[in-house]
């Protein structure tokens, strides 16, 4: 081999692994366990099923592999993979529910409150990283699924739209819809730092 | 171009993959909009603030070797079945 695993793209390295080569195995484990692990977590608020998500998630890279014909969207048919099987521990725990249809929701509750120029022992405080940890958890799961793997995981529109079968512009949608609710959960909690915008219209 | 024609295009102003046209009407309305410039900058703040409230966790170097070998073992396994 010419170059180093640790250079070669996911792409090659499963061709290797259908060949069965155990070294490219290892690379890919250690290219994406945190990420696996972490898309995880933050689907399910729970570290010690994030783990074993994460061990079943490689279990069956291992056992499906062989199916995954375009070896170039590996990554979107890991996440899609890790996607359902946090869906499947949620269901499980019964804290998984389709809630209200994205369409449904009215997204237009705008507040009328600037308070980005807060200081960062504000923004950054415990309690508004906390009440920006419910927030999200309390999003419609359609939009908080997006909202974690854009904004958390930093995932591209592209690799959510292939992960949950869904069109780039319906991932757009939710996103947007998502980032706003959350923004209006901020503008209330920061609303007491804060007055209403005197800026001119 | 009005608030919420404004308001709509943040996630692809941000994401700089709006045409040259719909730039300059944005900004535009944003020059003339104290109320959406404020909430161009909260919907932005809304975005880092959300990376920092859930920073990414580790997994210990452990449970990698862990995995690790299981999955060998089950890679080997599958080999000479």
């Amino acid at each position: 081999m010419s170059k180093k695993r640790e250079t070669q793209s996911d792409a090659f390295l499963v061709r290797d692994i259908k060949k069965g080569d155990a070294r490219s195995m290892e690379e890919i484990v250690k290219r994406y366990s945190s990420k696996v692990y972490n898309l995880a977590y933050h689907l399910t608020r729970d570290s010690a099923a994030a783990e074993e998500i994460m061990q079943d998630v490689f279990l069956t890279v291992v056992a499906k592999i062989g199916t995954l014909t375009n070896e170039e969207y590996f990554s979107t048919w890991l996440y899609r993979v890790t996607t359902n099987a946090a869906y499947g521990f949620l269901r499980k725990e019964k804290k998984f529910s389709e809630q209200t249809p994205v369409e449904d929701i009215d997204q237009e509750v705008h507040r009328d409150i600037d308070w980005s120029d807060l200081p960062d022992d504000v923004l950054l405080s415990e309690e508004s990283r906390g009440v920006l940890r419910r927030s999200i958890d309390a999003l419609p799961e359609a939009m908080r699924t997006v909202v974690i793997m854009k904004d958390i995981e930093g995932l591209k529109n592209e690799e959510i739209a292939e992960a949950l079968g869904l069109s780039v512009p319906a991932v757009k949608s939710r996103l947007h819809r998502g980032r706003l609710m959350l923004r209006d959960q901020l503008s209330e909690y920061f609303s007491k730092y804060t007055a209403p915008s005197g800026e001119d219209e | 171009m009005n608030c919420k024609i404004c308001s709509a295009l943040f996630q692809e102003f941000l994401e700089k993959s709006l045409c040259e046209e719909l730039i300059t009407e944005l900004d535009h309305h944003l020059q003339t909009c104290g109320r959406c410039r404020a909430s161009l900058r909260t919907y932005s703040l809304t975005i880092s603030l959300s990376q920092k409230a859930d920073p990414p966790c580790c997994v210990s170097p452990e449970k990698i070797d862990g995995l690790k070998k299981m999955l060998l073992d089950r890679f080997f396994s599958k080999k000479t079945a």
